[in-house]
């Protein structure tokens, strides 16, 4: 039956038309993606109004296209200047522009788009196989379990700053401390906004990821030390490196496995969305790898982690977006309003009366993955060259785009000001070793937390203890452990290799 | 040379310390967290400082004094830039802004070509990302304070 209903799914995909619809809305998504400042809600809003001529399954495959276009789009920058396109490619720079500056912003951009396209398959499969039960499970993610997930996130901090943890979690309290600008999101209190109204709905996260990683690396490289081009090594993209990466990943089919089944569970727990899913699975991957120490210098290995989980969460928070209701993210929501446009209503309709829309759909997810590895594997020739634009033509671009980007986010003038205000922070930081990374880390994960604590306090108390109600729930206690786990493991390695070093 | 630990920890204690008295006024379920984050911030600053104290690791910003006064200068135009925007306006300041960037990052600034070249290049990026977000994304860019 669901595999009837799959097939016939797919049969409505490769109409011509809807093949077409399919590619428009991948093409778009990656535009979008790639556009700091442009998201794939926005992209999606901005596409709904067109799909309300089409019929529900082109429409809804055109809108399958743009989210998963997206999903890749945003490593593109990530990988090229340091600038996620969205707040969830934030871990493909930890690698991805390391990767850049070797010369190899091809590999980057192939293992992305190959990575993007194996997570949202299993993602896929897991959504048009599995997802009445796991909706349920979904439900089982309350306060507590939100809570120690932040935490679970802020625990890559310690992997990521090696060198020192005490300035790595001290940058991480400052992005926390960040996250508190704004309105409270429960007791309504307005904290930290200096008079200013714009500042109540907080700092906008892509201001943040711009003024941290982006205007740094143009202040260092090409305007203090007056760098020709953003790469000593200029990019030669070649056709065997994408057979070369794309066999390097098929010879890692735990990463991307692993990386997937993450980027979907935290897909299908409302609200977790991208950035932790990204976050989670690259620190996993560092802390299975043998070659831990390779991570943070360009490795595709750290690129295809976070890819692979960034794109895997799109179908996951389809999951309790098509069984429940429950959107898992916001473009999520934005599917659930054309949905029901089309008169359809999410719960078991969907997979009974409407089958053929939503496997039409949940294919349309699928194909767009392999759409996204052919674009993104033959587009990285045109991509990975952009980086050898000379810097005084490229910078100048740059810097303005970042500019349209922080201010289109919100139409606010004050979100350059703020842009600008992190640019000079994150430079002058960079100079001292006190990297920004956890800062931004910090500011993504805060309201994850906030909100988990508070509601896990005040429920708590109703239940008669704190204490217990956030740690003894079985879910609660799985991530205890991986907290543990995670945030020790930087400690284990580094005493397993003393070890291994004295065997020798 | 700057001990990095020291004044990192000064800096994130001074503004955990201006931050708790900015916010003594919240209530209970607002505070709950930014006193944990304060006190979090307050304990991981002492350390710092400490380390600082024991352990002074000295680093220079600027490598040279060129790279300082090249630094400066392209802060300098944006700030410029940042200015101008809402006073006349997106389009005119945003031609202005990547004219003297692109200028400022040449070899030989004041030649026939080079200036050639960054006009045509201001008029062109910046009329393109004008027709992008401005026609097609309908998004309100800042327009000149005089503009009714």
């Amino acid at each position: 039956m669901l595999l009837d209903a799959a097939l016939h799914g797919l049969l409505e995909v490769i109409i011509p038309a809807n093949l077409l619809f399919l590619f428009i809305g991948v093409f778009m998504g990656i535009v979008f993606g790639a556009l700091p400042g442009l998201t794939a809600t926005m992209g999606l809003a901005l596409l709904v109004p067109f799909t309300f001529t089409m019929s529900a399954s082109s429409g809804l495959i055109m809108l399958a296209g743009i989210y998963v276009g997206a999903m890749y789009g945003d490593a593109i920058p990530a990988i090229l200047i340091n600038t996620p396109g969205t707040p969830a490619a934030i871990a493909t720079t930890f690698d991805g522009f390391p990767l850049t500056q070797k010369g190899m912003a091809q590999h980057a951009l192939v293992a992305a788009a190959a990575a993007s396209a194996f997570g949202s398959v299993i993602a896929n499969l897991v959504l048009a196989f599995a997802a009445p039960p796991l909706a349920k499970a979904s439900l089982a993610f309350g306060p507590p379990e939100y809570f120690w997930l932040g935490v679970f996130g802020l625990t890559i901090i310690s992997s990521l700053s090696a060198d020192s943890m005490i300035k790595g979690f001290l940058a991480g309290t400052v992005g926390l401390l960040l996250s508190a600008v704004g309105m409270a999101p429960i007791g309504g209190d307005v904290r930290l906004t200096f008079g200013y109204p714009q500042l109540q709905a907080g700092i906008a996260l892509i201001v943040a990821l711009i003024g941290f990683f982006c205007l740094p690396e143009i202040l260092i490289s090409i305007i203090g030390k007056r760098r020709a081009a953003y790469t000593e090594t200029p990019v030669k993209p070649k056709l065997n490196v994408i057979i070369q990466v794309i066999k390097e990943l098929f010879r890692r089919p735990g990463l991307v496995f692993r990386s997937g089944i993450i980027g979907t569970v935290v897909g299908f727990a409302p609200g977790a969305g991208g950035n932790i899913a990204s976050m989670v699975s690259y620190n996993e991957a560092m802390r299975w790898d043998k070659h831990p120490e390779e991570y943070g210098k360009g490795t595709i290995k750290g690129v295809a982690a976070s890819e692979a989980a960034n794109s895997a969460m799109a179908p996951g928070s389809l999951i309790p977006l098509l069984t429940l209701g429950i959107p898992g993210s916001p473009p999520a929501a934005v599917i659930l309003g054309a949905l029901m446009l089309h008169g359809m209503r999410p719960g078991a309709d969907l997979f009974s009366v409407h089958a053929h829309v939503t496997f039409a759909f949940i294919m349309g997810l699928m194909v767009a993955a392999f759409m996204v590895t052919v674009i993104g594997s033959f587009g990285s020739f045109f991509f990975s060259r952009i980086i050898n634009i000379p810097a005084r033509y490229l910078a100048p671009a740059i810097i303005f785009m970042t500019i349209l980007g922080s201010y289109a986010i919100r139409n606010n003038v004050l979100d350059i000001w703020i842009m600008f205000i992190f640019g000079i922070v994150g430079y002058v930081s960079t100079k001292l070793k006190f990297h920004p990374a956890p800062i931004v880390l910090g500011l993504i994960l805060g309201p994850f937390i906030e909100e988990g604590l508070v509601q896990s306090i005040l429920a708590g108390k109703a239940a008669g203890g704190v204490l217990t109600y956030m740690t003894l729930r079985p879910i609660s206690l799985v991530l205890i452990g991986l907290c543990l786990m995670s945030a020790l493991w930087p400690f284990y390695a580094k005493w397993r290799a003393k070890k291994r070093k004295k065997g020798e | 040379m700057i001990n990095t630990n020291l004044w990192i920890g000064i800096f994130c204690g001074g503004l955990a310390l201006l931050v708790f008295f900015v916010t003594r006024d919240l209530s209970r379920l607002g505070g709950i967290y930014v006193n944990f984050v304060l006190a979090a911030m307050g304990i991981l600053s002492l350390i710092m400082m400490v380390r600082g104290l024991l352990k002074p690791e000295m680093i220079r910003i600027f490598s040279s004094s060129e790279e300082r006064n090249n630094v400066t200068i392209g802060v300098v135009i944006l700030i410029i830039y940042l200015i101008l925007l809402p006073i006349i306006g997106f389009l005119p300041s945003s031609y202005l802004f990547y004219f003297c960037f692109n200028l400022y990052l040449a070899d030989n600034r004041f030649t026939f070509s080079n200036i050639g070249r960054s006009i045509l290049l201001s008029l062109i990026v910046v009329t393109l990302f004008y027709f992008v977000f401005h026609h097609f994304l309908e998004v309100p860019l800042p327009e000149s304070m005089w503009a009714e």
